[in-house]
């Protein structure tokens, strides 16, 4: 019922005691030189807050830091950081798990304009190996269904798209869990014409990734009675070439995108129009994308920043509603998964800030840009997920389809977006 | 054409010359055989084709209800089964020539149902088996002596009865909506199509509305296949909510849609039950998922009005001028503020279509606590809303906030210009701050750029924004282009004030 807020003066409830604020007696601060706060709030002040009181108030420092941090103000930021570490916690509740998370990028962010210090504190790019950013991956997918829901979504949508075909190449982009790949094997080997060759290309970074999936799968295929064959290329997006892909004559070709294409955007507009046209080439019979339905791509620090807090907000939700607060799990999807995907957004740019969320409607403009045509999301795979809901026995999930596209919610917030392309020729 | 007879009294093993036919139901019975047809197989005949060549027998009631049918001639006594008669004959030591069961072939023999309205009194219909033709008797033509002791079942044969017994609420499936199933295949069919035919049938009530055709298309299959199970109450109260919920995807179209759905969700009962006593739920979303929506969104209605004692709470251990909530000043904005239902939609969720005089419902409100844990989305909303209320442009006004002169500070490579406009903001950061949360939540609230004057900033993001066409004057007080308001001016200048000592 929020989101009714839209068009609703939400304003007019509770101006009365804010009102009273401004009579308050507050010192003018001068228009650019305010001194600034040195000592912290009464700390004895703080820790007998309630939670949701405490929350309150982490949001409003977290706003102001960032606002004093893309205006480089670090002596503000520093005051608001000692403020917010005093409520945060990366073991409390999900709003102090939150700030915890976002102070941490905040403090990276505010040190950009020192490159000696931003160089040997932040350094280039994820402070975590790839392998212990697969291992995350694999608990959020785990202990959150958000990503099964998608896996279930997009192998359905090959499935369909792959109805007769004897030969069948899936290109994984960005592999990370071979989850969504049993899954495949499975629907595929309770086909009823009987199992295609699967072929599948993994695009990794990491090797102990790839071999992870790869025994995995050929265990599973071999249960399953699947001819299928592994292919893995190690190398990241940037620069992945299309012909190593070795996609063959005769087959059909489905691409799988988890969370990955966005990684692309980073360097320049141009790159991921190259990388869709390349995959065009190939002809894909379908193309499938999840990505986080989120704009975190926004130039402006501060535009992003909120819309980040949102969206990780609601994440750290459904983890504090679905794993204790001592889950190592937990922590290690908080802090190594979530964590870095803040941490690089907010603290980087340019190149190295690689996680550049966009919601479907852009990435929609994208591909039809590139030549795809949107493949609606069908009405079976959406009961087929439902049901899948259903058997998971979770509360607060939701799946959505608008537009041909599944969302994938938590409450009302929808938190990834499942669509699917096909190559469009001469249409 | 040799004919049997079966005396109920007496047997006799050797073939008896004698034919009798008789055709009253209590006397001896009568065997008429088939019609010759094809020489007769030893195979076991498919069901309902009884064995031309078979020796039909029809047996009394009485007959088949009695339980001694095998006679011995000697001594008379009677047993159930023939091979029980013969162990017993052989005690009685008989020489050898009686001893033999004499000619008798083994004929095969089919049965017909005595009762006369029965389908299997015809002998073209006779069942093969005489423990069948005595079961058929008792299950059609019987008295059901024998109940289940759990559900209300009665049978009149005693091993239907006793197999019934062993599986009777042994493994039973029920859905949520309360449907109970005893298969397992059937229970998940259900299941699959009960929520998605709850909610599409939600949907098609507000599709025509506000969904694009697409949507229908996809929905009407959803209509056909299983009946719609009875959806239970919570339900049918949130989808209407809940399915306004996508078309905040399309945030342009929202204004008119919002005010369209408010009287789709007129039918559904307006107080959520949850939101005034348990707040406390919110968090803890365990009913339906329907439920849970409307329980999160009521509760953050709440909130929205509960925030008033929060702050003044908060405000007033703090700072020595205490402040107190008051609602009359609720009564004095509301009275400027044109109300579309949509407003009442999110002021008071109790009165969620009607335009019920709020400031009653905000009295009742203030009054109550705010939970003790509240997601972290819910605080976000909240704080939004808290912030979204200007105070006072002449607060601002106060401090002379100058937004054109360019800022001494650094600027960073992707900022540029826009942020030079925040160097002025100094500590009133929050208003933006707070906007941008808002908009970030798809609040969309009405602020118009010309009413907030803020930097660039806003400029961007214009989706973030539900196109308002006026300004919306809170305060009745007539601003023009103003600098934007220092909404939780009271934090940071509690910031100043705390540090600055």
């Amino acid at each position: 019922m929020t989101q009714e807020e839209n068009g609703s003066s939400t304003s007019t409830t509770s101006s009365s005691p804010l009102q009273s604020f401004s009579q308050m007696p507050l010192s003018p601060p001068p228009a650019s030189t305010a001194p600034p706060p040195t000592s912290p709030l009464p700390s004895a002040y703080l820790q007998n807050l309630r939670s949701d009181e405490r929350g309150l108030y982490l949001i409003h420092f977290l706003l102001n830091c960032a606002n004093h941090v893309s205006a480089g103000r670090l002596d503000h930021v520093s005051t608001l950081l000692q403020h917010i570490s005093l409520l945060s916690s990366p073991d409390g509740d999900a709003m102090q798990r939150l700030s915890a998370a976002f102070s941490v990028a905040l403090a990276r962010r505010s040190l950009r304009p020192f490159p000696g210090l931003y160089q040997t504190l932040v350094g280039s790019g994820c402070s975590a190996s790839a392998p212990a950013v697969a291992a995350a991956r694999h608990d959020f997918v785990n202990l959150c269904p958000f990503l099964r829901l998608a896996f279930a979504a997009s192998n359905q949508a090959i499935v369909e798209a792959m109805e007769g075909e004897k030969l069948v190449h899936v290109i994984d982009l960005g592999a990370s869990d071979p989850t969504q790949w049993i899954e495949l094997l499975q629907l595929l080997a309770a086909r009823p014409e009987g199992p295609p060759h699967l072929r599948l290309t993994a695009v990794s970074e990491s090797k102990e990734v790839t071999n992870q999936i790869s025994v995995c799968l050929t265990k599973e295929a071999e249960r399953l009675d699947v001819p299928f064959q592994f292919n893995a290329i190690l190398t990241d997006l940037n620069s992945l070439d299309v012909e190593k892909l070795k996609v063959k004559t005769g087959e059909a070709l489905a691409v799988s995108s988890v969370l990955s294409l966005h990684l692309l955007l980073g360097n320049s507009n141009c790159q991921i129009e190259d990388f869709l046209n390349a995959l065009w080439n190939l002809a894909p019979k379908i193309m499938v994308v999840t990505e986080q339905e989120s704009n975190h791509n926004s130039p402006v620090l501060t535009e992003r920043f909120v819309e980040a807090l949102n969206y990780y907000a609601a994440v750290f939700d459904c983890l504090e509603l679905t794993a204790p607060r001592n889950s190592v799990e937990r922590a290690r999807v908080e802090r190594v998964l979530l964590g870095e995907e803040i941490k690089n957004m907010i603290a980087c740019e340019g190149a190295e800030r690689k996680e550049r969320h966009e919601r479907v409607e852009s990435w929609g403009k994208r591909m039809e840009a590139a030549g795809f045509g949107r493949v609606p999301m069908g009405y079976y795979g959406l009961l087929h997920v439902r049901r899948m809901l259903q058997g998971l026995n979770c509360d607060g999930y939701r799946v959505r389809e608008e537009k041909g596209c599944f969302f994938v919610c938590w409450q009302d917030r929808a938190l990834f977006s499942v669509s699917a392309w096909r190559c469009r020729r001469f249409d | 054409m040799p004919m049997e007879v079966e005396n109920s009294s007496a047997m006799t093993a050797s073939d008896s010359g004698s034919a009798e036919v008789s055709g009253s139901s209590s006397g001896p019975l009568l065997s008429v055989p088939l019609p010759t047809g094809p020489p007769a197989k030893k195979k076991r005949n498919l069901p309902g084709m009884p064995d031309p060549d078979a020796e039909v027998i029809a047996l009394s009631p009485k007959t088949l209800l009695a339980t001694n049918r095998f006679v011995c001639k000697i001594c008379n006594k009677g047993f159930q089964r023939d091979q029980n008669l013969q162990l017993h004959r052989r005690g009685h030591n008989l020489p050898w020539k009686l001893r033999q069961r004499t000619g008798k072939e083994p004929r095969k023999r089919v049965y017909v149902c005595p009762e006369a309205t029965c389908v299997h009194h015809d002998p073209s219909r006779a069942l093969g088996d005489l423990t069948g033709i005595k079961k058929h008797f008792f299950r059609k033509h019987g008295e059901k002596k024998w109940k289940c002791e759990k559900c209300s079942k009665r049978y009149a044969v005693q091993s239907d009865w006793k197999a019934h017994t062993k599986t009777c609420g042994t493994r039973e499936y029920r859905c949520d909506c309360g449907t109970l199933f005893s298969r397992r295949d059937s229970f998940i069919t259900h299941r699959a199509y009960c929520d998605a035919l709850a909610e599409e049938s939600a949907k098609v009530v507000v599709a025509p509305l506000s969904q694009p055709p697409k949507e229908e298309r996809i929905l009407v299959p959803v209509m056909s296949p299983p009946p719609p199970p009875p959806a239970c109450g919570g339900v049918e109260l949130a989808m209407p909510l809940q399915q306004v919920v996508p078309t905040e995807e399309e945030e342009a179209e929202n204004p008119p849609n919002v005010l369209q759905h408010p009287p789709v969700a007129a039918p559904a009962p307006p107080p959520p039950p949850p939101a005034p006593p348990t707040p406390i739920n919110r968090t803890r979303n365990t009913t339906t998922t329907g439920k849970s929506t409307s329980t999160l969104s009521a509760s953050s209605g709440t909130t929205t009005s509960t925030t008033p004692s929060l702050f003044a709470s908060l405000f007033t251990s703090v700072t020595p001028t205490g402040s107190t909530p008051q609602p009359t000043s609720y009564t004095d904005l509301i009275r400027h503020v044109p109300e579309p239902p949509a407003l009442c939609l999110s002021i008071s969720p109790t009165t969620s279509v009607f335009p019920q005089p709020p400031p009653t419902d905000r009295r009742s409100f203030t009054s109550s606590i705010p939970t003790q844990h509240m997601s972290a989305t819910a605080l976000l909303q909240k704080a939004a809303q808290m912030g979204a209320t200007s105070s006072g442009s002449s607060f601002l006004k106060g401090f002379g906030l100058d937004i054109s002169s360019p800022s001494a500070c650094e600027q960073h490579q992707d900022q540029g210009i826009r942020e030079s406009g925040f160097q002025q903001w100094g500590q009133q950061l929050e208003p933006d701050s707070v906007l941008l949360l808002s908009a970030g939540l798809g609040l969309g609230l009405h602020y118009d750029n010309s009413a907030m004057n803020l930097p660039d900033l806003m400029m961007g993001p214009s989706s973030f924004f539900v196109a308002k066409p006026a300004t919306v004057d809170f305060l009745g007080l007539g601003m023009g282009p103003t600098v934007g308001s220092p909404i939780g001016g009271g934090f940071p200048g509690l910031i100043q004030s705390g540090s600055a000592d």
